[in-house]
């Protein structure tokens, strides 16, 4: 082996394991997905969460505001009335369809800034990959925050 | 807002521009000439002045000999400010900003803000102005009045009273337009309230305009109530078809789904308004039982076929011709399905039984002058009909000419109707002695000798009305009905001795038409010989193979056992209805089709004004319009070039029926054309193209 080749070929490679073993010892940034998970930022904006007051009552009131403000148009609201014995969300109104279509949202937050109420949040969940069209279709069922116990 | 002739013209600066206005003219409407706004909220351009919610205001000065301008030391409302000579009107400086700024957060201390769950919100003149001239943020930290919200005002207007602003609008439209004062103001200063009277509702047959002049949410719609948001709606420029008179509207809808009807200008028809039947009555639009695929019978049930699979069986019923086979065609079918239907009937089936009319006499009633005629000034007589139910724009329009232009009006009607409210003169005759009563009035007024005590003891009204109903209409008295008349066994009788009354009086003789098309199917000749004779023919066998167009006769016809009979003794029929119908249960075929907001055509009002419809929302399932179906069956039973576009179809009727000579569907204007009228002044006709000429 010349010493040509030593240096242009063999010298680097070497050099190449040393930063590598350099680096053996710092902390790793990737993680093992999905085994691990990396906790998000906190303003990251994902899935969207339609949330509840602390009574259980629904914070969105159908105001249609959030559909008015998306650029992408992939919000669809229908509102209707609470009444004393069926009641949604406190005052008159309600929303009685909220569906937003994942694959048009390009999950910019307007919705979120629009809202009057703080009802639909964007939050951390970013794992929204599905098989069938449809299925993006998230229903306000899909959306609605769990009633906390 | 055109200059009137022979009001003097002012000279008047706004902003620092001359013009030239009419002496007089509010400067609210004044400065609209340069482009110019000014803010407004009680302010209507067709209601009288109240400068009640100070939002106009303007900056007023005069010129002085030395030419500077001395301005009035407070602000004036521009919209009680009528113009004079040399008036100095200032609409954009610093003191006017802060006075609207002002005025607007006074509007706001009582006003909830609920805007993101108030109908009106996105459409919002208050909201408008807020976020145009108001402040940003208010100052108000106390507690804001709390009233009842969702107040159910009638059946159709739902008032939130803390929503007010209390600029009087609406209270102003039932004593200005609608004319039923039923509504008014009570209590006074930050308490006042629209409210209507201890012992009464309101009941107005125009209650719907109020929800659209309103200025902010506080009256609404039940109906729309929370149904979508503006900026949720698509609009689509339309006309209404619940009846005759043809009232222009905007068709709103949501994701191909009906979801309001508002009104739009149109000033030779509806100015502005419209009459609850027509505003609430679409929502036959969302219905769940309407058809929407051909059926063929099977047994005791249907099948569902493909169109084809429908005129197959339709053709051969109806090949046989003649006298045997017929149709009966409902109120709402546009001018080119009529036409096609009957060229379908006389080029296929070889057959003239096309009947388009459902009254209990035949008759074509007459047209004469225009809607906008009615309110002219001049004496009229409404004779057998409520006017607010059946016609109900010219009721307003008349309300209007006996107002404001002093017209005297004679109501003559077995109850009363709201027509008494303006009439000089109202004549409650006895049910059944219409016939008496127009041939007295006749003879008075013709002055054949005829007594008003001899009309008295027949009708029942009193020969001191009767002289002075004479009195008022001898001079040009228009005689106005409705061809509801013809429901009576003498219909034709008393339609003969009204317009016999016209001819007396020198006035006009005008007995309208109250279904969308009526008039038109006349104009197209498809009367015919009148549904109950056709009923009867199936009845007794004579008819065999039926077609129904758009036409439910148990709701048309009032004798319910014939048509029961002739729906169960005719072998074949078509039911082609866009709707859900009792006569479905004995169809043969039933044909889905298009209502008329869902296809292109035109419709002719009872004035005889030809208007455009156009497509808002796509019909349901497979449903077509009417007039395409006929066209289909035309192409499969004649070998002839068809009619592709209801254009083409304009274009052969105005080439084949008279009254329509002209009438091409860019003649028609925003407006549309009433026929004959300036129709035939339109110069250099194009050629036809691809038409049947
Ligand atoms: S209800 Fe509306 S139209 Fe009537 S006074 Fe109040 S703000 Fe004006
Ligand atoms: S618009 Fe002039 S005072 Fe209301």
């Amino acid at each position: 082996m010349s010493f040509e080749v030593f240096r242009d070929v063999a010298q680097p490679i070497i050099a190449g394991f040393g930063i590598t073993a350099r680096r053996l010892a710092e902390q790793k940034v990737t993680v093992q997905y999905p085994d691990d998970r990396r906790e998000q930022f906190p303003r990251t904006r994902w899935r969207h969460v339609l949330t509840r007051y602390d009574s259980g009552l629904e914070r969105c009131i159908g105001c249609s505001l959030c559909a008015g403000a998306c650029p992408a148009r992939c919000i669809y609201v229908e509102a209707s009335e609470n009444t004393d014995q069926e009641r949604y969300s406190p005052g008159e109104r309600y929303a009685k369809r909220y569906e937003i279509n994942m694959l048009r949202c390009i999950f910019c937050g307007y919705c979120q800034e629009a809202c009057p109420t703080g009802a639909i949040v964007l939050r951390k969940d970013f794992e929204l990959a599905n098989y069938e069209r449809e299925d993006f279709v998230y229903t306000k069922e899909m959306l609605l925050e769990p009633i906390r116990g | 807002m055109a200059a009137v002739a022979n009001v003097p013209l002012v000279k008047v600066s706004i902003n620092d521009v001359e013009i030239e206005v009419p002496k007089g003219e509010l400067i609210v409407e004044s400065v609209k000439r340069l482009g110019l706004e000014i803010p407004i909220f009680c302010y209507h351009p067709r209601m009288k002045p109240v400068g009640m919610c100070r939002m106009c205001l303007v900056e007023v000065g005069f010129k002085q000999q030395d030419g500077s301008v001395r301005k009035m030391p407070k602000p004036q409302a521009g919209c009680t400010l009528p113009a004079s000579e040399g008036m100095v009107v200032y609409t954009d400086t610093e003191p006017i900003h802060a006075d609207r700024r002002g005025v607007l957060e006074f509007l706001l201390i009582n006003h909830p803000l609920d805007c993101p769950i108030c109908d009106r919100g996105g459409e919002c003149p208050l909201q408008n102005n807020t976020m145009a001239y108001g402040p940003s943020t208010s100052r108000f930290i106390e507690l804001k009045r709390h009233l009842p919200k969702a107040f159910p005002l009638s059946t159709y207007v739902t008032l939130d009273l803390e929503r007010c602003i209390q600029c009087g609008r609406c209270v102003r439209f039932t004593e200005e337009i609608s004319g039923d004062h039923d509504l008014a103001f009570r209590f006074r200063g930050a308490d006042m309230q629209p409210s209507t009277f201890q012992l009464t509702d309101f009941e107005s047959k125009f209650s719907g305009n109020v929800i659209e002049i309103c200025p902010v949410g506080a009256l609404t719609s039940a109906k729309y109530r929370f149904r979508a948001r503006p900026w949720d709606l698509e609009t689509t420029p339309s006309v209404c078809t619940v009846c005759s008179n043809g009232c222009n509207v905007w068709f709103d809808h949501r994701a191909g789904k009906f979801v309001r009807i508002n009104g739009r200008a149109n000033e030779a028809v509806n100015e502005e308004w419209t009459c609850d039947k027509g505003k609430f009555g679409h929502e036959h639009y969302n219905a769940a039982d309407r058809p929407t695929q051909p059926l063929v019978r099977q047994g005791d049930g249907f099948a569902p076929t493909s169109w084809s699979g429908a005129y197959d069986p339709v053709l051969a019923a109806f090949a046989e011709g003649g006298d045997r086979v017929a149709a009966l065609v409902g109120p709402r079918v546009s001018n080119e399905a009529l036409f096609l239907l009957r060229r379908l009937f006389e080029r296929a089936f070889k057959s003239a039984r096309v009947s388009s009319n459902w009254r209990r006499t035949p008759g074509s009633g007459s047209v004469q002058g225009t809607i906008a005629d009615v309110e002219s000034g001049g004496p009229v007589l409404v004779f057998g009909t409520s006017l607010a139910d059946d016609l109900p724009i010219v009721h307003l329009r008349l309300r209007k000419g006996a107002t404001n232009a002093g017209a005297r009006v004679v109501n003559a009607f077995s109850r009363p109707t709201e027509v008494d409210r303006f009439a000089a003169v109202s004549l409650h005759y006895r049910p059944g002695s219409e016939l008496a009563l127009a041939r007295g009035l006749h003879g008075l007024l013709a002055g054949t000798g005829a007594t008003a005590e001899a009309v008295e003891a027949e009708t029942g009204v009193p020969a001191d009305r009767l002289r002075e109903a004479v009195e008022v209409l001898k001079e040009g008295g228009t005689a106005l009905s409705s061809q509801g008349l013809y429901d009576l066994s003498d219909g034709p009788q008393i339609v003969e001795a009204l317009a016999g009354i016209a001819r007396a009086t020198g006035g006009r003789s005008e007995c309208w038409a109250t279904g969308a098309n009526e008039q038109g199917a006349i104009e197209l000749g498809l009367a015919g010989e009148g549904a109950t004779a056709t009923l009867q023919a199936c009845a007794e066998g004579r008819v065999k193979a039926l077609w129904l167009v758009a036409a439910d006769p148990f709701a048309l016809h009032p004798d319910r056992a014939l048509v029961e009979r002739a729906l169960e003794t005719v072998e074949f029929l078509v039911v082609q209805s866009p709707v859900g119908s009792e006569a479905l249960a004995y169809a043969s075929v039933v044909l889905p089709t298009a209502l008329p907001a869902e296809q292109d055509g035109t419709y002719t009002n009872c004035e005889r004004r030809v208007q455009r419809v156009q497509p808002a929302v796509p019909p349901p399932g497979d449903g077509k319009p009417d007039w395409r179906v006929f066209s289909e069956c035309l192409l499969r039973a004649l070998p002839e070039t068809p009619l592709f576009n209801p254009r083409e179809v304009m274009e052969a009727i105005a080439a084949e029926v008279p009254a329509f000579a002209g009438c091409r569907y860019e003649a028609l204007g925003p407006e549309g054309t009433v026929l004959g009228g300036n129709l035939l002044d339109t110069p250099d006709e194009p050629a036809m193209v691809g038409g049947q000429a």
